[in-house]
């Protein structure tokens, strides 16, 4: 009788061109994680993420002569272990509800189809070679398959140059166009104008799919929140059009129609908000804008300090936000500069701003808005003015960002404040209301009693009749009882 | 209640099309409880992998369709298990690998897994072409599917036929060909241990073929089926 040969390390693997055993393809990188971590934290939905974000290709040397690349979203991969996307996205291995869906057959199915992919990387490996050779149901199979297909984990190199390129040119191109592509997670179909999010289960689903209910146990629809693809288009303004903006602003004031034109890739609504946003933006259309900054600001406080009101201060606050990004701060100062700036020569004006910049530029960002204010008013700017103006903005927006926060973190607090206030209150109208309750109660008590009493005394007398007719004989009047 | 008397209750559904003299044949496990809409993305999903004429997909769908519903009218119906413990035949030809064998099954394990047995048999026999696991393991949900329509069919026949006759007789009487009495074997004479002379009859055999012998058996196949 043959003895059974010892079983193999690993599932069976047709993987002839690969000679070096699979353990030498090192996986886990945290090495390339350097500028990976952003995407890693945006990309919640892997299926978007992969094809509009720029992907930072982790190279990995393998142990033959070809490097396989994964994206940087795809980073926490390991053959050794099973990451939590993995248990999140496909559950059903991870609930223990059947015995025969376990992790161990999950790590099965999902290194095979891994390397049978690596055994032939220049060739994308379809669904069908992967179930053909997986013990197991096809639907199950599918669904890993999709996963790690969709997380660039299989068939992903052969997109890395084309993807390269098409990224170069659609920079160049409007961004406009670059809607982010979203995947049902259901039916793995383009989700179309609107899609369905849960952030319970990070569940993207088409409206078709929503309808049909077909989510997963555990979600009901009023989890889901309607997206509509069009609102989530973000069109970045790039640092050329800004200046373009800007230019077009100091030429043209505010005919805002020329500047759209001269923008050219811009409506004219757009620029025109975009230009509000702009940290500096206020002082070139004069203090009317800063006063009426000041308004807003005066209507949050008095919300604040009379907490019983009921209007919401949350509408005010976005309002705010959005008509003074931040500059108030310094507002005077700027015009102050700015001012400057009008009466001094261009030239004096620009070997200032030179000057404010180098010793300025470490110590304090905001300087920076000053001489970029300074120097986008110079008439006679020069290339490199513009450059430093343009780092300047930069270094602007970020200083922009950093304020925002931290007013929106201000603005939590006042909020929280006001919510606490107005609990004590109900908490103490609840005591009152308790209080008036023993009372009432006391007083009902009070009242039984009495009418127990009275109808004792009712009939104690009605006892008294009997012998009082026995005692005179005479008739008695029949005396009505008040009840 | 009518269910595969395995943990999962998965259908073996085998492909057998054959359009303007192009053949396909193909066998898999599904998922009964998947999604109708499953079954034409597969379908779709196939036709494009394997680059087969898209008349393919309709004949798929249909197909793969027409065995699920009819799955699907067996599962409201009662079907008797008692303790059965049948053998189970493998004897399949998969590419150039031959494997055949035979073994005891407990069809009354409602936690069986036929992919695991797949799995494992695999790897002890250290086969190298991966498309032999899935094969074996259609092969024997097949053949429980099998014994699971019988049982229903059976179960109506006891039914039917009330008066004096019980059930069991007509099931020991249609299955006692199949059944392996336990009772002899884990009684008193008999032991659980199997007698060295039988040892071949159990013994998984698994042979490589060469191309040639594998294009001999295609041509013999293909004669056949016409």
């Amino acid at each position: 009788m043959t003895s059974a040969p010892p079983p193999a390390a690993q599932a069976p693997v047709l993987s002839p061109t690969n000679p070096p055993p699979p353990q030498q393809l090192p996986l886990s990188s945290p090495v390339s994680a350097v500028k990976s971590e952003v995407p890693v934290a945006e990309s919640r939905d892997p299926p978007a993420s992969v094809s509009s974000l720029p992907p930072e290709p982790s190279p990995v040397p393998a142990a033959a002569s070809y490097t396989i690349t994964i994206p940087s979203c795809s980073a926490w991969f390991s053959w050794d272990q099973i990451h939590d996307t993995e248990r999140r996205i496909l559950p059903e291995f991870f609930d223990g509800k059947s015995a025969s869906k376990n992790p161990g057959v999950y790590k099965y199915y999902r290194d095979y189809i891994i390397k049978r992919f690596r055994g032939n990387p220049s060739r994308k490996i379809t669904f069908t070679d992967a179930r053909r050779g997986l013990v197991g149901d096809v639907g199950s199979i599918r669904r890993v398959f999709d996963f790690l297909e969709e997380w660039g984990l299989i068939n992903y190199t052969p997109l890395v140059k084309p993807s390269a390129k098409e990224k170069r040119e659609t920079d160049e191109g409007s961004e406009k166009k670059e809607i982010p592509r979203r995947i049902c997670t259901n039916c793995k179909s383009p989700c179309g104008m609107t899609c369905f999010r849960t952030d319970k289960a990070d569940i993207m689903l088409c409206a078709k799919c929503y309808v049909r209910g077909d989510y997963r146990p555990g979600l009901s629809s009023t989890d889901f929140k309607r997206v509509d693809v069009t609102e989530e288009i973000k069109t970045d303004w790039t640092d050329k059009e800004t200046l373009h903006l800007l230019e077009a602003v100091l030429q043209y004031g505010e005919d805002w129609k020329k500047v759209a034109a001269h923008v050219g890739t811009r409506s004219e609504i757009d620029c025109v908000s975009r230009f509000i946003k702009l940290p500096f933006g206020e002082q070139f259309l004069g203090h009317e804008e800063a006063s009426e900054n000041d308004k807003p600001h005066h209507k949050n406080d008095e919300v604040i300090t009379t907490p019983g009101e009921e209007n919401d201060p949350e509408q005010d606050c976005p309002k705010r936000m959005r008509l003074t990004p931040l500059a108030d701060a310094s507002n005077p100062i700027m015009a102050q500069v700015a001012f400057l700036s009008a009466v001094v020569d261009s030239d004096v004006a620009q070997a200032a701003a030179q000057a404010a910049i180098s010793a300025l530029h470490k110590v304090d960002i905001g300087g920076g808005i000053q001489t970029s204010a300074v120097g986008a008013k110079d008439e006679g700017s020069s290339a490199a003015d513009s450059q430093v103006y343009s780092e300047s903005l930069n270094e602007a927006i970020t200083e922009a960002e950093s304020q925002l926060e931290k007013e929106e973190k201000d603005v939590d607090q006042y909020l929280s404040d006001i919510v606490q206030i107005q609990m004590k209150e109900i908490q103490d109208e609840i005591v009152h209301f308790e209080e008036l309750e023993l009372l009432l109660e006391k007083d009902r008590l009070q009242l039984q009693y009495m009418k127990d009493l009275l109808f004792a005394d009712q009939l104690s007398i009605l006892q008294h009749k009997p012998r009082q007719v026995s005692k005179d004989g005479e008739k008695v009047k029949p005396t009505n009882l008040v009840s | 209640k009518f269910r595969m008397p395995t943990a999962e209750n998965l259908v073996p559904i085998r492909l057998d099309i054959d359009i303007d003299g192009q053949r396909f044949k193909d066998a898999f496990t599904w998922n009964p409880s998947d999604p109708d809409s499953e079954v034409s993305n597969f379908a779709k999903r196939t036709v494009k992998d394997l680059k087969l004429p898209p008349a393919f997909v309709t004949q798929i769908s249909q197909s793969i369709q027409t065995q699920l519903a009819e799955f699907h009218s067996f599962e409201g119906q009662d079907m008797h298990i008692k303790e059965k413990i049948v053998p189970l035949k493998i004897d399949l030809r998969v590419n150039n690998t031959v494997i055949r064998d035979q073994f005891l099954w407990d069809v009354s394990n409602l936690e069986s897994d036929p992919e695991e047995f797949a799995r494992t048999f695999c790897q002890d026999m250290d086969i190298g072409d991966p498309e032999v696991g899935p094969a074996i393991a259609v092969s024997i949900r097949e053949q429980l599917y099998e014994i699971a329509t019988q049982s229903v069919s059976s179960a109506r026949e006891a039914r039917v036929g009330k008066k004096g006759r019980r059930g069991s007789d007509i099931v020991a009487n249609s299955k006692a060909g199949n059944t392996v009495d336990l009772g002899k074997l884990f009684g008193s004479k008999g032991s659980v241990i199997r007698k060295r002379k039988e040892w071949y009859l159990y013994e998984p055999i698994v042979d490589i073929l060469s191309n040639e012998e594998v294009g001999a058996l295609d041509a013999r196949e293909e004669l056949n089926a016409r």
